[in-house]
């Protein structure tokens, strides 16, 4: 799976209003088709991971990530701050938020995602914060648009 | 939603992620990514043990229990079925408008259960 040319679909926020992680993560949770009640027991997890220990991988770049059994298959969310995000000092520009399900045969998608992410980000880093686009930005990741939230064009 | 069933659902979830962190796999590839899981782990551990004080006694004791037993003490009702032992629900339970403001248990397996809507 690693370097793969498989596609993973995304959702994509391309310029984030946020000012601090906790609401940058609500922010891009909002892009996700589930209910208030689940949206907020997956922040919550979400906090916690980053509470435990920061998931920025290189400078300006977060993987805000869990599984939860809320969701049945792996959701992403892209999100780009123009201006960056607290996370929580320093600023962080682009994040691939992403929660797995939880399945009986183990966490192999989500080993698989995160491979997948470790590697393009290990590639092009540079590239990755400077995007000169959303497309060009999922591009880059290995993942394809998909359509929702309030970023829909 | 009931509350407790909120706190048990993020319990499962703090849990999932905890035993995650133990994986060789998942913390080889976490640390080649730059990240410190085995401090990740610790810290989730002091959170949980913070977390699990706002659990009802009686339902985090059930829990511990199932945990123990099968694994997963939380599951998805679907198609009014439980998702941990496939057993068909009554429909009394599944057409409850209410059925997310208390905790329900599945009778066949007795795993604490909630309805995604």
């Amino acid at each position: 799976m690693e370097g793969s040319s498989l596609k993973y679909s995304a959702y994509c926020v391309s310029d984030l209003k946020a000012c601090s992680r906790s609401d940058a993560l609500e922010e891009l949770l909002e892009f996700i088709p589930i209910n208030v009640n689940s949206r907020k027991l997956i922040h919550g997890a979400l906090e916690m991971r980053e509470q435990a220990g920061p998931t920025t991988i290189s400078a300006g770049i977060s993987i805000p990530h869990c599984r939860s059994i809320l969701v049945d298959d792996l959701t992403v969310v892209v999100g780009r701050s123009i201006r960056g995000v607290p996370w929580p000092e320093e600023p962080v520009k682009v994040m691939v938020m992403f929660i797995s399900p939880v399945k009986p045969d183990g966490p192999h998608e989500h080993l698989a995602f995160i491979s997948h992410v470790a590697s393009r980000i290990k590639k092009s880093a540079e590239a990755v914060l400077n995007a000169s686009s959303a497309e060009s930005l999922l591009e880059l990741l290995g993942m394809e648009r998909k359509l929702g939230g309030v970023d829909e064009p | 939603m009931n509350l407790d069933l909120e706190r048990l659902i993020g319990l499962h979830d703090l849990d999932v992620m905890i035993a995650d962190l133990d994986r060789k796999d998942i913390l080889d590839r976490e640390k080649m990514m730059g990240l410190s899981p085995e401090k990740a782990r610790e810290e989730l551990l002091t959170l949980r043990s913070d977390y699990v004080r706002n659990i009802n006694k009686k339902w985090l004791g059930l829990y511990s229990q199932l945990t123990k037993h099968y694994g997963n003490a939380v599951v998805p009702a679907v198609s009014c079925r439980c998702t941990g032992c496939l057993t068909r629900l009554p429909t009394a339970m599944c057409s409850d408008p209410e059925r997310n403001d208390r905790i329900n248990t599945c009778p066949t397996c007795s795993r604490i259960m909630y309805w995604a809507e």
